[in-house]
C-alpha cells in the first residue's frame, strides 16, 4: 500500500488534502477491520480496546451498521 | 434564514446530499456530497457521473502525494454508514453561505441554484480540487445560475 517513504507535498493545498484523504482511509479500513473482527467473534470490549477507544464510543459507531450489513452481534 | 424558506427543490437537494453520502459508506455529509447532488439535476448542466470519478481521482491523487497508492487497496466494509450520517463542516458551511448568498440578493426563499453557489464558494478542499480536474468552469456556471 505505501510505495514510496512519505513526504510531504510542497504545496500545502496538496499536503492538507492527503490530510483529509488518509482519513478518508483511515475511515474505510476501521469500518472494514471492525467488520471483520466481529465476525471473528470480538466483543465490543475487545475491539474498543484494540482501537484505544471506549466501548460506547465503538458500539455506537459501528453497532447498527454491522447489524444492518447482517454480521448480528448485540448489545456488548 | 430558517429551513422553511427552503424551496422544494433545495430540500431535494439537501436531502439526496444525505444519500449521497449513505451510499458511499461515508459517516458525515461533506459538501462535495452537495455538489453531487445538485449535479444529479439537469438545471445546472454538470454532470453528476463525470464528477464523481474527478472526486475518487482528487482522492487517489491526494494519496499518492504521499506516497499511498490506495488502488492497490480496496478494504470495503459490508456495512453502509449508520442510519443517517450528520452535516459536517464542510456541508453546513455551504448552507450557511446559501443563505448568506440569497440575503446579500434580497431572495425570499433559498433555492437549489442558492446552495450550488454556496458550495462553489469554497476556495480550498475536495470541491474546487475536483472542478479543475473535471475542467468545470466555475466563474461560467456562477454567473449562470
Amino acid at each position: 500500500m505505501v510505495t514510496a517513504p512519505p513526504t510531504l507535498p510542497d504545496d500545502p493545498a496538496d499536503a492538507l488534502a492527503a490530510v483529509g484523504a488518509l482519513r478518508r482511509l483511515a475511515d474505510r479500513v476501521e469500518d472494514a477491520a471492525v467488520e471483520r473482527a466481529v465476525l471473528d467473534g470480538w466483543s465490543w470490549a475487545d475491539i474498543a480496546e484494540a482501537l484505544g477507544v471506549t466501548r460506547q464510543a465503538v458500539h455506537k459507531k459501528h453497532a447498527r451498521r454491522v447489524q444492518r450489513a447482517g454480521i448480528a452481534r448485540g448489545g456488548r | 434564514m430558517a429551513f422553511e424558506r427552503f424551496t422544494r427543490d433545495a430540500r431535494a437537494a439537501v436531502v439526496a446530499a444525505r444519500e449521497e453520502a449513505r451510499t458511499t459508506g461515508r459517516h458525515t455529509v461533506e459538501s462535495e456530497h452537495l455538489l453531487l447532488a445538485l449535479a444529479a439535476r439537469p438545471e445546472f448542466g454538470l454532470d453528476r457521473d463525470q464528477l464523481a470519478d474527478a472526486l475518487a481521482l482528487e482522492e487517489q491523487r491526494s494519496l499518492a502525494a504521499v506516497g499511498v497508492d490506495a488502488a492497490e487497496l480496496e478494504p470495503r466494509a459490508a456495512g453502509r454508514s449508520r442510519h443517517e450520517p450528520r452535516f459536517a463542516t464542510s456541508s453546513k458551511l455551504a448552507l450557511q453561505r446559501a443563505v448568506a448568498t440569497a440575503a446579500k440578493r434580497g431572495d425570499r426563499r433559498l433555492t437549489a441554484g442558492h446552495v450550488l453557489l454556496g458550495v462553489l464558494a469554497a476556495e480550498h478542499g475536495r470541491v474546487p480540487r475536483a472542478l479543475r480536474i473535471a475542467e468545470v468552469d466555475v466563474d461560467r456556471l456562477r454567473r449562470e445560475i
